[in-house]
């Protein structure tokens, strides 16, 4: 960063700065990471960073890092030992004695807490005092070196451990270790600057088991045996500035593959997966050439690694030169379905390596630009690869989604500005978090993010042409590369930094063109437009009347004014108009160019330049109209209704070549069960050269269609002869052929068409059993042996289309469901259900793709009432051990039971899942799908909500899942889902609550209280960190802190607590408390940086794991000491209250400040807090780790 | 031979101890076979021009011969039994005296052999009275080289064949039925032995028989039964088996969409990988100098980085 001098640093950036403002304090210019343990058995890591830091104010004393959950043993600056203060407010994000539970409330603090540890805005949760000898040294400007010598114990979050149980060394069980985590998680693992916009080169050095490979960012300079040959180090060095937040690390006994292609290209597997690797990486090489040739630019890090590992967090992850995949991703050369998959996985994960990786971004609020760029030019790989249908049909599959997610919800906003002083006018007031930083957004908004940041770029292109868009890319490639080259000028490393006025130039001065009005509509503004059409063919002046409304009123809608293109096929040919959308126009007249002529038979010329023949009759006579399509090229976020006749969407369907346009009208035709509609359908799904997706959906169309019109339905059941004929044996039409599935469109369309033809119904409302019969003669006659291929999609898909058949059971007086009164037909399914589940067991199918599909079959059955509702089944295969896509089938099945049988035991074990299952993704998407599929929602009555509901899910967002931002967000969307924005109906009245507040006496009688009312002696030791300060740090905070100042006595009885705890456990803790007077007052004598630090550091090195596996001893048992103190706790509890207000230590948060300053008489309730915490831990080991209990051992008065 | 014959001599020793109490009628018989067989070594010994013999190398040859007509018998019941049958058949000697290092080829000439000697028929004490069976159709006359005094050939109608043909199946519909079926039959048979023998879930609470699911048991790395399906293995088996069948012509569709392309794509790296071998060739000859740092080799401590 260009030295700012004195000037104090600004936070707020605005918008059309030229450069970057660092918002710290100092620039951080390198860093080197050393893990020189990893214990797999434990899941522990042991390691040391240095950072190569330069002051840019000449008054700097205090540093401010991230770090989360390392236990931190001692810092030093310059080899000087350095005093910190730990202090982590997103830990517990509420204090528990509040009795707030709703979730405006939680939101506004959680969005506060997560400001106040932000590194873009300075902050860190790890605070590093320079020692007063070194001033001088910082006021001269010079260079300074933090070492920061850490631990790692059981993270629950950052660091993802898979060690499979079984027998063997580590690498021959298979485990390993990788990062992983949500946007800016480095903080996990080791202490850093964890933002996307603090670069710095890197030295990373890993000492792993000798049959170990540690994989990291930057190039792997060497590898060297340790003395005893038992182990070896990975030096890494990435010379390329980089952001803490893009480092990553896989260490695991991965088999090698160097790509064949491209040498400095390696890819790693788990052993015994080599030759799916092979044939997964294969295709990697032409990603590459084809990013590099439209990017003109060549791929900026000299190698890149690929890893994939099992229980993945995400399925791709980019890290600076290497990704993190799943290893679920990996397949054969025999399976169809997979393979576009994962190599459009492949594609994301390399074009995130351009953009978002080398090119980081300025601040949160410039990620839209990364994830933009990153999903265009991957549409772009899709658009060469799959071809324009695939490409279009996936800008409309996202378009469709985000449209939906933000009428649903209410709007995305691309470029949140958040103005210095107006914190009420948020810009997403309609949303229940904050969306200021990227950790307090719920996911589901966070992909739609992403989905219309890469549409926005689209229609960025649409604007400028491709060409440019292209060479804007280019020019910040190379302004980044060239910056990245400038080893030893760190202030040109800020180039290689993104934002949206930086973007945005860049495209003015490469186009030439203004494209304000489309940034100021699509990003700097959320919502989408909602567009009703309708027309009316004025035949006298032969013009097209159009009217085109907008609803601009609902959520997540805006109001849209600027060109729109509409389309009109005529008889004569296909016309394009662009019409003006204006404040209050609603009619566009269109003049027609031909005349109604019927008679003549002619061909009609198409838009792309073809000629059809068309069967006319089916139109009107006096219109010239075949039909009319409002903005076909998706150029607007937007919905559009559009009314026309069933004729016209039938030749919309048979007639325009582009595929959303045939989609759209495939879904009109849903409303016109017609036979001219039936037989639309049936040609297009006949038709081979038409794209495959739009044969798939004109199979349920065809479904539906059939079932309005089942009463005056003539022939066999819909597609039925249809299969027979592209499928089945010429000689034997009642066999399908044996499988060959060279033709993947053909392959598609044979798996889908049985899933459609179930869904159909006959008058009585059940699927005919004609329908049935041919499903399972095709399971039956199913043979496989001579195919290429894998049949387990097919086969999975069958089993979807029995699980189609079933309709609700007729039942009797809500009689219990035996094998006895079982359905006929449905005993059928069941046999083949049966079978082909228990063939897994002997046979799994990959990916176990059968046993997913039978789970969700039975639950199908069970929801009907064929079979008798029961979780048990589901629950066992949704235990941990089973493969993640069954697990994950199961739960779905135990949430839906959850929610139909209102069954409070399920909800409790999925609640208890989402807390200890060892799977990060497991749990995140129990609670996704618990969220798509409440068992209540807050506008119902449920015997499930109560209060004891609340407080558990009110405890899992506000301290359970504080180890990972995903699964907080998660929680946060569940309770909202649950119990709405203010507090959930089912509490008792808050009155009561109030009370509680302000009467103390009464406090002691309310039960909830009660447990809660402890000496606040033990606060201090059991709190995980977030507030133990150290001696000697009374430096002045910034203004924004004088609040915070530090209280040195309580700290100090909190640290005498712990070096008493063990002696003291047998007896009460209030009597206690004077023994720990003299101790504090002492070390609060100590000048500040105890001297006792410098000549007695190592000693304290072993002690944290032992007193850690003290303590947590002594959290158990402090509970029923607690519980025995109560009765006689009134008292003395007042007494202490009294005594020690004044140095209680303040917590972090402003409102609760606000909170405390207003009732001051009530000092002891943040004893209640505390002693909260100490509850949990017995329950969370992750509270041990925190680092502050490491610090604490390292007090002064201990070391006396 | 010098194998049959040491353990040969070990049986020998062993009925010989038994010999000792020759009240014994298996012992009778004993001794009688020996006998049949010293005349026969004898026979064999004149056919081939010795005029006589010491004593002590005829019980030496009739002591061979029996142990090799023994293990003969002895291996020919083991390869019958092996397949089950409690009768040996032709071939079983046959296997047998193959097994034994015998040249099978060449025992008819021998025994069709001109200067053989014929032994006669041992005395019969009393000639068991053989019922009179109904004759049907003209008996076999012995040929040439089996003496008169072997048993006369059965009645022809209890060996002679006659051949009759069945067309076999051949109709498409019949065949992908009785697969079909066949495949089903085997796996419910296989899927119920499984949940007969283990552990099962059950749909109903009522009843766990009808539909037994085997239960679910975690694996401890499930990804790799998930990716590395066993199925997918015996797929592989059996195509390496029916080699290509590209009989499908229909692959006109070489038109837009993803899936072509992909094929296309997967058919080029498959070529390129398979079909190449010369660029494969190039690629493992370059195999040595690709530098690739996880290729290098592990560099020993350097004696100045102290621990």
């Amino acid at each position: 960063m260009s030295p700012t001098g004195s000037e104090p640093p600004r936070m707020n950036r605005k918008k059309g700065d030229k450069g970057f403002e660092s918002p710290r304090p100092y620039k951080l210019t390198h860093q080197v990471v050393c893990i020189n343990n990893i214990n797999f058995q434990r899941k522990s890591v042991v390691g040391f960073v240095e950072l190569t830091v330069f002051p840019t104010v000449t008054n700097l004393n205090r540093i401010k890092l991230n770090s989360k959950q390392c236990r931190i043993y001692r810092v030093r600056v310059n080899d000087l030992e350095a005093a910190f203060i730990y202090n982590d407010p997103t830990l517990e994000v509420c204090h528990s004695e509040s009795k707030q539970r709703n979730l405006n409330y939680f939101s506004n603090a959680y969005a506060a807490a997560v400001s106040a540890v932000d590194p873009d805005a300075g902050n860190g949760e790890l605070c590093i005092k320079v020692p007063s000898e070194l001033w001088k040294h910082v006021d001269e400007l010079k260079v300074l070196k933090i070492h920061i010598n850490f631990s790692l114990d059981q993270p629950k979050g950052g660091l993802h451990f898979v060690v499979p149980s079984v027998e063997g060394s580590m690498a021959e069980r298979g485990a390993h270790v990788f990062s992983c985590g949500y946007q800016n998680s480095t903080r996990f693992w080791f202490p850093c600057v964890d933002s996307y916009s603090e670069l710095c080169t890197w030295k990373l050095e890993f000492t792993v088991d000798a049959a170990m490979v540690a994989v990291s960012s930057g190039d792997l300079v060497e590898t060297v045996y340790t003395h005893d040959m038992r182990k070896k180090t990975f030096h890494y060095m990435l010379s390329i500035p980089t952001a803490a937040s893009n480092i990553s690390l896989a260490i695991g006994p991965f088999e090698i593959l160097v790509d064949p292609y491209m040498h400095e290209v390696t890819h790693f597997c788990l052993p015994q997966l080599l030759p799916l690797l092979k044939h997964t990486t294969s295709y990697l090489h032409e990603v590459f050439e084809f990013y590099e040739e439209i990017l003109t630019c060549r791929y900026p890090y000299s190698c890149f690694k690929t890893v994939f590992i099992d229980e993945a967090y995400v399925e791709v992850a980019a890290y600076a030169s290497m990704s993190i995949f799943s290893t679920n991703l990996l397949h054969s050369a025999m399976i169809i379905d997979e393979t576009p998959l994962t190599r459009r996985c492949l594609a994301q994960a390399l074009a995130q390596q351009f953009f978002g990786c080398f090119i980081s971004r300025m601040s949160w609020s410039d990620e839209w630009v990364l994830k933009g760029i990153s999903g265009y030019i991957y549409g772009l790989w899709m658009k060469k690869t799959f071809g324009v249908n695939e490409y279009r049909h996936w800008i409309k599959e996202e378009l469709d989604k985000i449209v939906a997610y933000e009428l649903k919800t209410g709007g995305v906003l691309l470029h949140p500005i958040f103005g210095g002083g107006k914190e009420k006018d948020n810009p997403a007031s309609h949303l229940h978090f904050s969306i200021k930083h990227p950790h307090t957004l719920s996911w589901e908004y966070y992909t739609m993010f992403q989905c219309k940041a890469h549409l926005v770029m689209r229609l960025i292109e649409n604007r400028i042409s491709m060409e440019f868009m292209l060479q804007v890319f280019n020019k910040l490639l190379s302004l980044a590369s060239t910056a990245s080259s400038q080893k030893f000028q760190s202030h040109m490393w800020s180039q290689m930094l993104v934002s949206t006025s930086g973007f945005l130039k860049s495209i003015s001065n490469v186009s030439g063109k203004d494209i304000q009005p489309l940034i100021k509509q699509w990003v700097d503004q959320s919502g989408v437009v909602k567009f009703y059409g309708s027309f009316a063919f004025n035949r006298k002046r032969n013009v097209l009347e159009l009217e085109i409304k907008q609803d601009y009123t609902s959520p997540g809608t805006q109001k849209y004014v600027g060109p729109l293109k509409v389309t009109v096929q005529e008889l004569d040919g296909s016309f394009n108009h662009t019409l003006q959308i204006e404040e209050n126009s609603l009619k566009h007249d269109i003049p027609c160019h031909s005349k109604s002529r019927r008679n003549k038979k002619k061909k009609i010329p198409l838009l792309n330049g073809e000629e059809a023949d068309m069967d006319l009759s089916a139109m009107d006579a006096d219109s010239p109209l075949l039909w009319i399509r409002i903005d076909p090229d998706m150029a607007v976020l937007r919905k559009v209704e559009f009314e026309q006749a069933d004729f016209m969407w039938q030749y919309q369907l048979r007639y325009e070549r582009d595929v959303v346009a045939q989609q759209e009208s495939i879904l009109a035709l849903e409303k016109f069960p017609t036979p001219a509609s039936r037989l639309a359908l049936t040609d297009i799904l006949e038709q081979e050269q038409c794209f495959y997706r739009v044969r798939m959906a004109a199979c349920f169309c065809l479904a539906k269609i059939a079932n309005s019109m089942v009463s005056t339905w003539t022939g066999p059941p819909a597609m039925k002869s249809l299969f027979t004929r592209m499928f089945c044996c010429k000689t034997c039409p009642n066999i399908v052929r044996t499988n060959n599935f060279l033709s993947f469109q053909s392959y598609f369309l044979q798996k889908t068409m049985p899933v459609a033809m179930a869904l159909l119904r006959d008058v009585h409302n059940l699927c005919p059993k004609e329908v049935l019969t041919f499903v399972l003669d095709l399971i039956k006659y199913n043979d496989n042996r001579k195919n290429k291929f894998s049949d387990n999609y097919y086969r999975a898909e069958m089993i979807d289309a029995l699980a189609n058949s079933v309709t609700p059971a007729v039942s009797v007086n809500n009689e219990v469901r035996t094998l006895d009164n079982l359905n006929p037909d449905v005993r059928l399914i069941l046999e083949e259900i049966t079978r082909f589940l228990n063939m897994e067991k002997l046979l799994p199918s990959y990916r176990h793709t059968i046993t997913v599909s039978c789970l969700r079959a039975i639950r199908v059955l069970q929801k009907n009432g064929h079979v008798p509702s029961d979780p048990a089944l589901f629950k066992s295969y949704a235990e941990y051990g089973h493969f993640v896509d069954i697990r994950i089938a199961a739960l779905e099945a135990v949430v839906d039971y959850t929610k139909v049988d209102r069954s409070y035991e399920e909800l409790q074990w999925l609640l208890n899942m989402i807390q200890n299952d060892p799977v990060p993704y497991v749990r995140h998407k129990i609670l996704n799908m618990l969220t798509k599929n409440p068992p209540f929602t807050k506008n119902t009555e449920s015997p499930l909500c109560n209060e004891a509901l609340v407080d558990q899910l009110w405890k899992l967002m506000n301290s359970g899942t504080s180890h990972d931002w995903r699964l907080r967000c998660g929680a946060v969307d569940l309770y909202f889902t649950l119990f709405g924005l203010s507090r959930p109906s089912c509490l008792p009245l808050p009155e009561l609550g109030l009370v509680l507040n302000l009467k103390e006496k009464k406090a002691v009688l309310n039960p909830t209280i009660i447990p809660e009312a402890v000496s606040g002696s033990q606060e201090a030791s059991s709190n995980p960190g977030s507030h133990i300060h150290l001696a000697g740090f009374q430096n002045p905070f910034s203004s924004s802190q004088d609040e915070e100042e530090v209280d040195m006595d309580t700290v100090h009885d909190s640290q005498a607590f712990i070096s008493h705890h063990l002696s003291m456990l047998e007896r009460p803790s209030t009597p206690g408390l004077p023994k720990f007077r003299p101790a504090s007052a002492r070390s609060a004598l100590l000048p500040p940086r105890a001297p006792g630090f410098e000549g007695t550091p190592t000693p304290t090195l072993k002690p944290p794991w032992a007193l850690d596996l003290a303590r947590k001893g002594a959290g158990k048992e402090q509970v029923p000491l607690e519980m025995s103190a109560h009765p006689a706790t009134a008292a003395p509890l007042s007494a202490l209250s009294k005594e020690s207000p004044s140095k209680h230590s303040e917590h972090h948060h402003h409102h609760h400040h606000e909170h405390r300053r207003k009732k001051k008489k009530h000092k002891h309730k943040h004893k209640h807090k505390h002693k909260h915490d100490s509850r949990e831990k017995g329950k969370e080991p992750f509270a041990f780790s925190s680092p502050a209990s490491g610090r604490s051992v390292r007090s002064p008065s201990l070391s006396d | 031979m010098a194998d049959t014959a040491s353990t040969a001599g070990a049986g020998g020793s062993g009925t010989r101890s038994g010999s000792k109490q020759s009240t014994n009628p298996a012992d009778n018989y004993y001794l009688a076979r020996r006998r049949t067989l010293q005349v026969v070594v004898s026979s064999l010994l004149t056919e081939a021009g010795f005029e006589s013999a010491e004593k002590a190398s005829v019980e030496t040859l009739t002591e061979m011969l029996q142990s090799y007509i023994s293990e003969i018998g002895r291996s020919a019941k083991s390869y019958c039994e092996h397949t089950a049958r409690t009768q040996p058949t032709l071939s079983d000697i046959v296997v047998t005296l193959v097994e034994m290092g015998f040249n099978v080829d060449t025992l008819p000439a021998y025994a069709k052999r001109s200067q053989r000697m014929v032994i006669t028929a041992p005395p019969v004490t009393n000639q068991p009275v053989t019922p009179k069976a109904l004759t049907a159709g003209q008996n076999r006359p012995h040929p040439p080289h089996i003496p008169s005094h072997f048993p006369e050939f059965p009645d022809p109608h209890t060996y002679i064949k006659t051949p009759t043909y069945r067309e076999p199946v051949s109709d498409y519909q019949v065949l992908r039925e009785k697969a079909a079926s066949q495949r089903r039959d085997v796996e419910r048979a296989l899927t119920r032995f499984m949940a007969k023998t283990g552990e099962t879930q059950s749909l109903f609470k009522d009843d766990i028989s009808t539909f037994p699911l085997i239960a679910a048991r975690p694996f401890t790395i499930p990804y790799l039964t998930a990716l590395l399906p066993s199925e997918l293995e015996m797929q592989q088996m059996e195509e390496t088996d029916s080699s290509e069948q590209d009989e499908q012509p229909d692959m006109e569709n070489l038109a837009l969409h993803i899936s072509t392309d992909e094929s296309g794509a997967e058919k080029e790296n498959t070529s390129v990988l398979h079909q190449n071998p010369s660029l494969a060739g190039s690629r493992n000859g370059e195999e040595t100098v690709i530098d690739n740092p996880y290729l290098r080799p592990v560099k020993k401590p350097k004696i100045r980085r102290k621990k």
